[in-house]
């Protein structure tokens, strides 16, 4: 296997791990939406 | 502000490839294989920070019982997880191109796994049940002894016989000043991706904090 297939797959791993870590935020992010969203719901009655 | 710190952080990653695969020459010895420094370097030395920002939020923590500090260290440890994760990723793939294996156990690359599992066990700490006075005063000790690790993983390659290079061991780092431009560029690029993602983590947790406080007040 040639190098450019190793520096590929290395710039891969990155991106995939940041990529895993930004989708992991983006799901946090719209749990606390909902549960804010709820909170606001029952603090008005 | 974090979303548009991440996108410039984005945003000049995407511009250091220009700088990586165009600017900078190809280094003599290692060839092609050598760009991958551009992206472990920067990835490894924030990881390192995230660690002494834990280290220091800790001891906020200690010293004035600090939940902001507390939520800090989270994200920190999250983020420098990841990318000490990844800089052993990276390192392997190097390593079974350039040494021909996928692991050795050379000083640099124990500390450096030793140092990964540690905080992936401070991680696994800050979730367990606990009264959230106590989890702050455990987890706050724990990132202060954890931190004794990131030194060592920082100087072994120069203290022990490492077949890693050490990239201060020279004056200069013995890099071509093109290849030195680029790394710095990758660093700061790398710098303001870590920013925006500790600063998000760290917002987000704050408001489940306070979401948390609520419920507690209603109940």
């Amino acid at each position: 296997m040639d190098t450019l297939y190793w520096l590929l797959a290395a710039n891969a791993v990155v991106w995939i791990g940041f990529g895993a870590y930004l989708a992991f935020l983006a799901g946090r992010e719209r749990a606390l939406a909902l549960r804010l969203a709820r909170w606001e719901r029952s603090a008005r009655g | 502000m974090p979303k548009l710190l991440a996108l410039a952080g984005g945003a000049a990653l995407a511009g250091c490839q220009w700088l990586v695969w165009c600017y900078a020459p190809e280094e003599a010895t290692l060839g092609l294989m050598q760009k991958i420094f551009y992206v472990h370097l920067p990835l490894a030395w924030w990881a390192l920070i995230s660690f002494f920002v834990v280290f220091l939020g800790s001891l906020a923590v200690l010293a004035r019982r600090s939940e902001a500090a507390d939520r800090l260290c989270a994200a920190a440890a999250e983020v420098g997880v990841l990318f000490s994760g990844l800089t052993l990723l990276t390192g392997m793939i190097w390593a079974r191109r350039s040494w021909g294996v996928w692991w050795t156990w050379d000083p640099r690359l124990s500390t450096a796994l030793v140092m990964w599992f540690i905080y992936a066990a401070y991680l696994l700490l800050r979730g367990l049940d606990m009264a959230p006075e106590r989890r702050r005063t455990v987890c706050a000790v724990v990132g202060v002894a954890a931190f004794l690790d990131v030194p060592l993983v920082f100087v072994s390659a120069r203290i022990w016989r490492s077949i890693h290079p050490a990239v201060f061991a020279s004056r200069g780092g013995g890099l071509e000043p093109e290849m030195k431009l680029t790394a710095v560029a990758c660093v700061a690029a790398m710098g303001l991706f870590w920013a925006a993602l500790v600063w998000l983590r760290k917002r987000q947790l704050d408001l489940a904090a306070r979401l948390e406080a609520a419920d507690a007040d209603e109940d």
